[in-house]
């Protein structure tokens, strides 16, 4: 069946989401919608600070404790994930839903050997025969984390299941840190920045394998980055976000070479490619909107926007489409047609 | 404004056998002669790690060449050799005719050479102190290596805020108060303090945001065209290096693997790692993949090619001989270190 055609495995509805702040609410994420098919790698991208961090972790119900969900539902296999309870979530992270996070050293325990730290997930959630107690466990756990450790091509696995996070090198830390991941075979993975300060021999390496354990389990991938150009190589769509807004939504292909949106055109505009001359790079003008704002334009952009008008920062921009490819926008650089009409 | 080939090119050919001048530039600001450093391994008496083997590298006034590899493969090593913070095995440091490697680091410091070379570091966040507010912070060479008034000093720091489009008013602002764009400026404006002839820039990009870094990189261009200044440029993102070099240096376990003109290395590759390095960048279609790890820095064999063993064009010679760099075609400025390049 074709992926499009699967109801998605996660389904966000108009996720708000604000941080109760000394110096007042910041409006983190409004309205955010995103859809993720078994076996599809979507990408988010966008600058720091637009929110998609933000969204993994409320996804997680890791948030920060200043956090208040406002409004919307994530949807993932008939459980909201916003309104679950500690423990149901507990038993859903690292089994079901995995998170990869940024920098693999830190996230890593400094103290504990890699093998025994993938021991740990798979007795936290009892896969497979981990819950039978008895003098052979060790030796079980031992070997699945060998095995774990094999199947993310660490080479002399025997060996580096002893290892301490320091022993390794930072590719093959991220190596731990996905097969930690990836230990309890989960549906959806959640990659927040997997390869930023990585050699581009090493990205290549940790994507490659991310995405073809991916599409060999039939898993769910949403990739968060700021690399454009990355994520158009290994994802199967995009999903781009701006202050907390997603401005636009489409075929990884099609949003890379054909944007759509004002931001997503100069986020490509300002990244040097393979190609381009210095003087051909056009920066993004001016920074993120204060999230803290009482009197945020109803597009975020607006202010950074050289095709806003009044009617911008007073009205919601209407969701456009052609195909899948939407774009929220009432001044899309290339022609779309208003969504409704498009589904008639 | 480049450095331009004369008889001094022919001349470090014609002593190829002794490896000599990686690259080439007829009255360089820099030269690096057969530069080492080694690392006593703790524990095991004899042993030593080889960061820096055997490197010869010119930068020609006003020349900006670029350091790429792996993280590892020595770069940083190399460039704390150059700016004088570490000790060097072997070799000599040629600035202006002057060999600095004869000032132990510890000296340097204080010497009248220091304001010569400057540095501009990686993050922006923690190589400023956070207690000096960005005044301070551009004041601290001049106060330490010059001998202004106070009223000299404050009207130095306030061309150099101007010169880096740092507003004035955010001179009296601590880091924490500053965006990313913003710290990076201040950082450049603290290496320009004492007008330094060579710029040395580790990664100055690598924490920043694309809209941010292409700012930053149109900003270095530009001061690079004012100021006549030689540069060197380190960095792992390829297009970045690409943009704003003349010249770049690519290096494989402490050892030079390919020099030459930055469009020529990046367009036609020659080296095998060069060649795999250049296809790992996102958007380039079909990407080269070496096998295994990069092999152990420690008392490396001193007649195997470092890529022995990972080398897709390998042959037994490979074992046997160490690849000296040869220049490639016409072109007596782009050279490659491998027994087996292929001329087209």
């Amino acid at each position: 069946m074709n992926p499009a055609e699967q109801p998605p495995l996660l389904d966000v509805r108009g996720l708000s989401l604000e941080f109760r702040t000394r110096s007042g609410v910041v409006h983190a994420l409004e309205r955010v919608d995103l859809q993720i098919r078994r076996g599809e790698i979507v990408g988010l991208v966008g600058e720091s600070g637009s929110g998609k961090s933000v969204l993994s972790y409320a996804l997680m119900g890791i948030s920060d404790r200043a956090a208040r969900v406002t409004a919307g539902s994530a949807i993932f296999g008939g459980l909201d994930l916003l309104q679950a309870d500690e423990a149901t979530l507990a038993d859903i992270r690292g089994r079901e839903i995995s998170m990869i996070f940024q920098s693999p050293r830190t996230a890593l325990n400094p103290i504990r050997t890699v093998g025994r730290q993938i021991a740990d997930v798979l007795r936290r959630h009892a896969v497979g025969d981990a819950h039978q107690r008895g003098p052979d466990l060790g030796h079980n756990l031992r070997q699945r984390a060998v095995q774990a450790l094999r199947e993310v091509a660490i080479s002399d696995p025997e060996r580096r299941v002893d290892a301490y996070p320091f022993e390794m090198s930072g590719g093959m830390c991220q190596r731990v840190m996905i097969a930690l991941a990836l230990a309890c075979r989960p549906g959806l993975l959640v990659a927040d920045e997997p390869t930023t300060g990585l050699d581009v021999t090493t990205q290549a390496a940790v994507m490659d394998l991310i995405t073809e354990l991916a599409r060999q389990r039939q898993m769910a991938a949403l990739f968060i980055t700021h690399d454009l150009a990355l994520a158009a190589d290994y994802c199967d769509r995009l999903v781009v976000m701006h202050a907390g807004h997603v401005v636009e939504a489409g075929p990884a292909e099609e949003l890379f070479h054909r944007p759509r949106h004002p931001y997503t055109a100069r986020l490509l505009s300002s990244s040097p490619g393979p190609r381009s001359a210095l003087q051909d790079l056009h920066p993004v003008p001016g920074n993120l909107p204060d999230l803290r704002r009482s009197d945020l334009p109803a597009c975020r952009f607006a202010d950074r926007c050289a095709r806003a008008d009044a009617r911008c920062r007073s009205e919601p921009a209407q969701l456009m489409a052609q195909g899948r490819h939407t774009v929220a926008c009432w001044h899309p650089t290339q022609g779309a047609v208003p969504i409704t009409e498009a589904m008639a | 404004m480049t450095h331009t080939p004369t008889s001094a090119v022919a001349t470090a050919v014609a002593t190829d056998g002794a490896a000599l001048h990686a690259g080439t530039a007829s009255d360089p600001i820099l030269r690096v002669e057969r530069l080492h450093k080694r690392f006593p391994v703790s524990g095991a008496r004899g042993s030593s790690l080889h960061a820096v083997d055997d490197v010869s590298l010119d930068i020609g006034r006003g020349e900006s060449v670029g350091l790429v590899g792996e993280s590892g493969c020595g770069k940083s090593t190399l460039v704390r050799l150059l700016a004088r913070l570490h000790d060097a095995s072997e070799g000599r440091i040629l600035f202006d005719g002057q060999d600095l490697s004869e000032i132990p680091a510890l000296r340097f410091a204080r010497s009248p050479w220091r304001s010569a070379i400057q540095m501009v570091f990686q993050d922006p966040t923690d190589s400023l102190n956070p207690r000096y507010t960005a005044r301070d912070t551009i004041a601290e060479p001049l106060k330490l290596l010059t001998t202004l008034t106070r009223e000299q000093e404050q009207s130095r720091v306030q061309a150099l805020a101007e010169q880096v489009g740092l507003p004035a008013e955010l001179l009296d602002r601590y880091p924490h108060q500053l965006s990313g764009g913003q710290k990076a400026r201040v950082g450049i404006a603290r290496a320009l303090a004492v007008q330094p002839r060579l710029l040395i820039l580790d990664e100055p990009t690598a924490a920043l945001d694309v809209s941010v870094q292409a700012v930053v990189l149109q900003l270095l261009q530009r001061l690079r065209q004012e100021l006549g200044l030689s540069c060197l440029f380190v960095s792992h993102d390829l297009n970045v290096v690409r943009l704003l070099t003349d010249r770049v240096a690519v290096m494989y376990l402490g050892r030079i693997v390919e020099v030459g003109p930055s469009e020529a290395v990046f367009r036609h590759p020659r080296h095998p790692y060069t060649k795999a390095l250049v296809s790992s960048i996102p958007g380039q279609g079909p990407r080269i993949k070496l096998s295994g790890e990069v092999a152990s820095p420690i008392d490396p064999p001193s007649q195997v090619c470092r890529l022995h063993g990972r080398c897709p064009i390998g042959q037994d010679v490979c074992a046997r001989q160490m690849p000296l760099l040869r220049a490639i075609g016409d072109d007596v400025n782009h050279r490659a270190a491998c027994h087996f390049i292929d001329p087209a």
